[in-house]
C-alpha cells in the first residue's frame, strides 16, 4: 500500500538504462513510442510552437525540439523536457512576439509533459531527502520551551521573525538562518524562561527533581536533575558523558555562586544554548543507500509536524524501545497526537494539534498577513477591531483543527456546513446564536452565505486592497492557493489598467476589467483570473456580505476560458469541487512540504500522486491524509550518501 | 504631521542618557564649559577627552587636526521600500548651488550638510522580478539568485558589513539591523521568489541575510548591555558560551564535513559574544568607554502597531543613541519591507496601501498621495538628521561625523526601474565628503560607486565594490 523505498540510488539507475537505449536500441525502441494521449498533445504542441526555432545544427539556444515526433523520449531527454516545462512555465516561451498559444493548450501541453515526466521519475520509486540540519524556528522554540519547561509564556517573543522558503512555511530548513545577534536571543530568552519556572512552585518541582541535603552533595543532586532534563532537551538518549559535561558547568557555577538554585538555573540555561537544544540535526547516513530515520529523530519529526513541539514522554518511550518505525505504532500516535476535545458547548480547548493547524493554515492561506501586512483601512472597515480580527484569524485555523480531530474530508475546505465563529465574527456574518470571545462551533445554513475557505473573512480580506475588494487579487488567490496554479506577474512592457477612484463602484470596476479581455495579452491570463474573483463579489472586503455597493447591485457572473459560466460564490465553489483533484492535489503538496519541512523535489510529486490516488479511495479524510505522510519514504527515511 | 521634525525631537535629544552622563563623556564636559561661559577648545580639554576614551595620546592627525582613531565616523544606510514619485525628487539645479525638491523640502535645514545624488543605477537589478531583486540587491549590488529558498544567494555582501569590518575592533556591537516589518511571509509563486529577499538589505555573506531587531526597546537593552556591562553577567555568558562551543564542536565531529553550514552560523553568532565580552573585559589596554553613558531608567515605550510614526521615530531614536554612545558605527534601517503595503491612510490626503498608490499608472490623485507618503519618509529621515545634529561631539555634531544614506532600490514605483535611483547622503563623514551639493552624474553611473566613496570616507582604504567603477566624482573632499 505505500510506496516502498527504491533499492538503491537513483542516479545509478538512471545511467544504467541510458546505458541500455544506447546498446540496445531495438528492444528500448519499443518503450519510445508514445504511449498515452496526454503525450500526443504534447508531442503536436511542440510541433506546432517550438520545433521553427529550435530544430537542427543552429537550434535557438542550442536547445534541439526535432526528433520528438512521435513521443518525448524521457527515457533519454528527461533534462530537456524539465527545461521546457520550467521555461513554459514562466512564460519565457514560447516568446511572445512569435505564434502564442492559447492559455488551453498551453496548460494542457504543461500538464501532459509534467505527468510524462512524474511517471518517468517515479519508476525508481520515491527518493527521501538528506538528513534533517535546522534551527527550531521561533514558533517551535516558544512551543519547545513550554513544554520543556512546563511554563506558559511566549518565550520566543524576543527572537526575530523567521522568513519562508520551500513551499512557503517558516519551518524550511533553507530559510532558517542565524544571524550574528541569535545566540544573545538565545542566552536571554532562556534566563527569562528559567527564572520565569524557578518562581512557579509546580514547574520547579518537575524541573529539580533533586535537592542537596546531609545525604546528597549538591553536585549529586545536580547530576540526577540533569539525568532527567538533558533526555527531554536534547529530545533523545543522553550519554553520561554528556551528563559529566553539564554536571561540571554546574561545578562552575556553584563555585562562585553558592547558592544550589541559581546553579541549577546557570546550567539549564547552558543546555538550552546549545545548538543539541536549538537545532534539529539527524546523524549522517554514511550508506549508499537511503536508510530509516533514527526513532529519536523520529519522534521529533513526528511532534514538529504534528505539535511544532518536542516530543512528549510517550513518544521519547516509543522511541527508546525502538517503536518508531512500525507502521501500526506510528498511525496508533498520528491518531493521538491529532486529538482535540470538543467540549458540549461547542469549545476546543488547548489542543496540541492547534499549533499544527494554525501555522499551517496562517500560511498556506496567507491569513498570517492579518494585521500585519494587511491592515484595513479604518476608513472604510469601521466595524474592524481585534475581537474581529482574532475571530477571523482563528476561524481557519479551528476549521482545520475539527476536521484533524473528527478525520473529516477535505473537501470541506471547498464547501461545508459547519464553521468557527465567536462573537465578533458572527455579528460580522450576522449569524444569531450564543457566542463569546472564543470561537464556537457551528452550523451553517444556506442563507448564511457561508461554508468552506472561500466564506471565511480572514481569506476574503487578504486577497483584497485595505480599501476595496479586488476581483484580480482574489482570482489570483484561487488559482495559487486552491489549486496551485498561480499565473504568472504581469509582463513588464504591459501598461496596467488604469483603476480610478470610481473603481469603487463595482459595475464600474468590471467594466475597468473587462478591458483585460481587448488585450490579447492580457486576457491569456486574466479570462483565467478576474471571473473568479467576480464571483466573490458579494464579500465586501472584510467578507461581510452585500447585495449591493455605491447604489449599485452586484454583479457576481462569470466566463471561464472554454466557455463555463457561473454565477455567485455557490456555483464557483461547484466549479471548484469539479476540480477537487486538482485541489487535492496542491493540499497534499503543501501538507508534505511542512510534513518534511524543505521545498519538495520532482521525486516528491511521487509520493504526492500516489497519496492523492489513496484519498480519493478513501473519502479524503485528513488522517488518512496524514497517515500516508507519516509513513512515506520522504518522511521515514534519509537519503544515503552520494 | 503638521509638527515640523525639528520642533519634535529638539527637546527630546538627551532623553535617554544619563543625567549626569553630560559630565563624563568628552562632549558633556564641553557643553559644561559652554555653559559656565569658557572658551570651547581649550588645550587640555583634547587631552582629557582622549585620556577618557584610554587613547594613546600621540596620535597623528590630519589636515583638518582630527585623529582618526579618535573621532568615529559612522554609516547608516536606510531604505525605502516601492520609490518615489519620480518628477517631485530631483532638485533644480547643480553643485552647490541647487533648489531642493518639494519632497525633499523637509531636509531644508540640512541643505549644506546634504548630498543629493542623480543617475546612479544599479545594473545588477536590472532583471528578475520588480521588486526583491531590487531589496536584497539594493546595498549589494549583486544579482540574487531567483529562488524559493534552497537556492537562496545574493551572491556578495552588503556594503554596511564591509564598513563593519572595519568598524568593529572599536565597539562593542559590529552592526545594527533595524526595521519595522517582521519578514513577510510566505514566498512569493508569482516571480519564484522567497520573500526573504524582500526583507532584508543586510548580507553578510552570500547566503547570510541579517535578521532585523523591529522593537525599540530590545534596542535599547542591547545598548544599555553593551555600553554598561556587568562583570557577573560576563563571567556567566562566558560558562555557556565555552559549554555551548563545546557542543558544537561534537556536533561537527559527527555530522561530517557537509552540511555545516548552519552550525558554524551558530558558532560565529557565539564568538561574537565572546569577543564582546573580552573586548569590554578591564585587563584589554585599550578599554573601550561609551562617549555617553545610557540611562537605564529611560527605557523607550512599546512601539504600538497602530502608531507608524512613533514606531519609526523610536528606532530613529535608537540609531540616533548607538552612534552617540560610539556602541556601534554601522547601521542599516528599512522603514518597510520590499512591496510594503502599508496603509497610510494616517496621512491627510492618503487612502490606501503604499505598494498599491506607488503604482500611480501616471493617474494625478495617486501621484498625489504617492508624494505625501515619500515626503512623510524624508520627514522621519529628517527627524534623525536633526537628532544627530542636537548632538554635540568634539568640533561639531554626530551628524558631522556621520554619512547617513537615504534611498530606494527603485525609481518609480510604476516602472520598478533601477536607473535614476533616488538617494541622498547627510552628514559629513569627519569633514571627508563634499557635502551640500546636488551632483549628477553620466547616464547610468554605478551605484557601487557611491559605496566604494563611502568605503573611502570612512578610511577604510577600498575603493572598489561589487560592480564599482571608481568613487564618485566630487564626493569625496580633496
Amino acid at each position: 500500500m505505500y510506496p516502498k523505498p527504491a533499492k538503491g540510488p537513483q542516479t545509478a539507475l538512471r545511467t544504467l538504462r541510458i546505458v541500455f537505449a544506447f546498446t540496445l536500441p531495438l528492444i528500448t525502441s519499443a518503450t519510445l513510442l508514445a504511449e498515452s494521449e496526454a503525450e500526443i498533445t504534447a508531442v503536436k504542441f511542440v510541433g506546432t510552437y517550438c520545433v521553427d526555432c529550435h530544430q537542427g545544427e543552429d537550434a535557438e539556444g542550442g536547445l534541439r525540439l526535432d526528433g520528438f515526433e512521435s513521443s518525448l523520449n524521457l527515457d533519454t531527454s528527461l533534462e530537456v523536457w524539465k527545461k521546457v516545462v520550467e521555461r513554459t512555465e514562466n512564460f519565457s516561451m514560447p516568446p511572445r512576439e512569435a505564434d502564442v498559444p492559447e492559455e488551453v493548450a498551453r496548460s494542457a501541453f504543461l500538464d501532459s509533459v509534467r505527468a510524462s515526466i512524474l511517471k518517468a521519475i517515479c519508476e525508481d520509486g520515491a527518493q527521501p531527502g538528506p538528513p534533517q540540519l535546522r534551527r527550531l524556528n521561533r514558533t517551535e522554540y516558544a512551543n519547545t520551551v513550554r513544554d520543556l519547561l512546563g511554563i506558559h509564556v511566549n518565550a520566543g517573543h524576543a527572537l526575530p521573525s523567521d522568513g519562508a522558503g520551500g513551499e512557503g512555511f517558516d519551518n524550511a530548513s533553507e530559510t532558517l538562518f542565524i544571524s550574528p545577534i541569535y545566540a544573545e536571543k538565545y542566552i536571554d530568552a532562556a534566563r527569562e524562561a528559567l527564572s520565569h519556572a524557578f518562581n512557579d512552585p509546580g514547574s520547579r518541582r518537575r524541573i529539580v527533581v533533586s535537592e542537596p541535603n546531609a545525604e546528597r552533595s549538591p553536585k549529586d543532586a545536580a547530576r540526577a536533575v540533569l539525568e532527567k532534563f538533558l533526555p527531554r532537551a536534547f529530545r533523545r538518549g543522553v550519554e553520561e558523558v554528556e551528563v559529566n559535561e553539564y554536571v561540571s558547568v554546574f561545578e562552575m557555577a556553584f563555585e562562585t555562586d553558592e547558592s544550589y538554585d541559581a546553579a541549577i538555573q546557570v546550567t539549564l540555561q547552558a543546555a538550552m544554548v546549545s545548538p543539541k537544544f536549538l537545532m534539529l540535526y539527524e546523524t549522517p547516513n554514511l550508506t549508499g543507500e537511503q536508510a530509516p530515520v533514527g526513532q529519536y529523530e523520529m519522534a521529533s519529526r513526528l511532534s514538529y509536524f504534528l505539535w511544532a513541539s518536542m516530543p512528549d514522554d510517550e513518544l521519547l518511550k516509543l522511541a527508546r524501545e525502538e517503536r518508531l518505525q512500525d507502521p501500526d505504532v506510528l498511525k496508533t500516535q498520528v491518531e493521538r497526537m491529532l486529538e482535540s476535545r470538543l467540549s458540549d458547548d461547542g469549545l476546543r480547548r488547548n489542543a496540541k494539534v492547534r499549533e499544527f493547524a494554525e501555522s499551517f493554515m496562517e500560511q498556506w492561506l496567507g491569513t498570517r498577513a492579518l494585521g500585519r501586512e494587511f491592515i484595513p483601512d479604518p476608513k472604510v472597515a469601521r466595524r474592524y477591531n481585534s475581537e474581529l480580527e482574532g475571530g477571523m484569524k482563528y476561524e481557519p485555523v479551528f476549521f482545520f483543527e475539527d476536521i484533524l480531530a473528527e478525520n473529516l474530508s477535505l473537501l470541506n475546505f471547498i464547501d461545508s456546513d459547519f464553521t468557527y465563529l465567536n462573537r465578533a465574527l458572527a455579528s460580522h456574518y450576522r449569524i444569531k446564536g450564543d457566542f463569546r470571545e472564543q470561537p464556537r462551533r457551528t452550523d451553517l445554513e444556506p442563507d448564511h452565505h457561508r461554508g468552506g475557505l472561500l466564506g471565511m473573512g480572514a481569506v476574503l480580506a487578504v486577497s483584497s486592497h485595505p480599501y476595496r475588494t479586488s476581483p484580480v487579487l482574489r482570482g489570483k488567490w484561487i488559482l495559487e492557493t486552491i489549486l496551485g496554479t498561480p499565473p504568472p506577474p504581469p509582463p513588464p512592457d504591459v501598461p496596467a489598467l488604469e483603476e480610478n477612484d470610481s473603481s469603487n463602484v463595482p459595475s464600474s470596476l468590471r467594466e475597468q476589467l473587462e478591458l483585460h479581455r481587448d488585450n490579447a495579452t492580457c486576457a491569456s491570463c486574466h479570462d483565467m483570473i478576474d471571473p473568479l474573483g467576480f464571483g466573490l463579489e458579494n464579500y465586501d472586503l472584510l467578507g461581510g456580505w452585500r447585495d449591493e455597493a455605491g447604489g449599485q447591485p452586484i454583479d457576481t457572473r462569470g466566463e471561464l476560458p472554454g466557455g463555463q459560466t457561473f454565477d455567485g460564490h455557490e456555483e464557483l465553489k461547484a466549479l471548484l469541487m469539479e476540480r477537487k483533484d486538482k485541489f487535492v492535489r496542491h493540499f497534499v503538496s503543501k501538507v508534505l512540504g511542512y510534513a518534511l519541512s524543505r521545498g519538495l523535489t520532482e521525486e516528491d510529486n511521487c509520493v504526492v500522486e500516489e497519496i492523492t490516488q489513496n484519498l480519493a479511495q478513501d473519502d479524503y479524510r485528513s488522517q488518512t491524509l496524514i497517515k500516508e505522510i507519516v509513513l512515506s519514504v520522504p518522511f521515514r527515511y534519509k537519503r544515503g550518501s552520494e | 504631521m503638521k509638527r515640523s521634525a525639528k520642533q519634535s525631537s529638539q527637546r527630546e535629544s538627551s532623553v535617554y542618557l544619563n543625567g549626569d552622563a553630560k559630565l563624563r563623556g568628552p562632549l558633556s564636559r564641553r557643553t559644561l564649559l559652554r555653559g559656565t561661559g569658557m572658551a570651547l577648545a581649550l588645550p587640555w580639554l583634547e587631552a582629557m577627552m582622549s585620556e577618557s576614551r584610554g587613547d594613546e595620546a600621540s596620535v597623528e592627525t590630519d589636515a583638518q587636526g582630527q585623529r582618526p582613531s579618535d573621532t568615529p565616523i559612522r554609516m547608516a544606510a536606510m531604505f525605502v521600500p516601492n520609490g518615489v514619485r519620480a518628477d517631485q525628487w530631483t532638485p533644480k539645479g547643480e553643485g552647490k548651488d541647487f533648489e531642493l525638491s518639494p519632497t525633499l523640502q523637509p531636509l531644508s535645514s540640512y541643505k549644506d550638510k546634504l548630498l543629493v545624488l542623480s543617475n546612479l543605477w544599479n545594473q545588477a537589478s536590472n532583471v528578475g522580478d520588480g521588486h526583491y531583486v531590487k531589496c536584497s540587491g539594493y546595498l549589494t549590488c549583486t544579482t540574487i539568485n531567483k529562488s524559493l529558498g534552497i537556492d537562496l544567494n545574493c551572491n556578495g555582501r552588503s556594503v554596511d558589513q564591509i564598513a563593519a569590518d572595519f568598524g568593529e575592533q572599536h565597539t562593542p556591537l559590529r552592526s545594527l539591523e533595524l526595521g519595522i516589518d517582521p519578514v513577510t511571509t510566505g514566498v512569493d509563486t508569482n516571480v519564484g521568489y522567497t520573500r526573504v529577499y524582500g526583507s532584508h538589505i543586510a548580507w553578510n555573506g552570500p547566503t547570510s541575510p541579517l535578521a532585523k531587531e523591529l522593537n525599540p526597546q530590545s534596542v535599547f537593552d542591547r545598548l544599555l548591555r553593551a555600553t554598561k556591562p556587568s562583570a557577573q553577567s560576563a563571567w556567566r555568558d562566558q560558562l555557556l558560551l565555552d559549554r555551548a562551543l563545546g557542543d558544537v564542536k561534537q556536533l561537527n565531529r559527527m555530522l561530517g564535513a557537509s552540511d555545516r553550514h548552519r552550525m558554524d552560523e551558530y558558532m560565529q553568532s557565539l564568538r561574537s559574544i565572546e569577543k564582546r565580552i573580552e573586548k569590554q573585559s578591564a585587563s584589554q589596554s585599550a578599554n573601550w568607554q561609551p562617549l555617553v553613558s545610557v540611562n537605564p531608567e529611560k527605557r523607550p515605550g512599546e512601539a504600538s502597531r497602530d502608531n507608524h510614526q512613533e514606531h519609526v521615530r523610536l528606532m530613529m531614536d535608537m540609531i540616533a543613541l548607538a552612534f552617540q554612545t560610539d556602541t556601534t558605527r554601522v547601521c542599516t534601517f528599512m522603514f518597510g519591507n520590499a512591496v510594503s503595503g502599508r496603509n497610510f491612510s494616517f496621512l491627510d490626503g492618503v487612502s490606501g496601501g503604499h505598494h498599491d498608490i506607488s503604482h500611480h499608472q501616471g493617474n494625478e490623485e495617486k501621484l498625489a498621495q504617492y508624494q505625501l507618503i515619500n515626503q512623510w519618509h524624508i520627514e522621519q529621515y529628517g527627524y534623525l538628521l536633526n537628532k544627530l545634529e542636537s548632538m554635540q561631539e568634539r568640533d561639531g555634531t554626530v551628524l558631522d561625523h556621520s554619512m547617513i544614506m537615504y534611498g530606494s532600490g527603485l525609481r518609480d514605483g510604476n516602472s520598478h526601474s533601477p536607473h535614476n535611483l533616488p538617494i541622498v547622503v547627510a552628514g559629513k563623514a569627519g569633514g571627508r565628503l563634499n557635502s551640500g551639493q546636488h551632483l549628477s552624474f553620466g547616464n547610468d553611473t554605478p551605484l557601487a560607486n557611491l559605496y566604494a566613496s563611502m568605503l573611502s570616507a570612512l578610511g577604510t582604504g577600498i575603493d572598489k565594490f561589487a560592480d564599482s567603477t571608481g568613487v564618485l566624482p566630487g564626493v569625496l573632499a580633496s
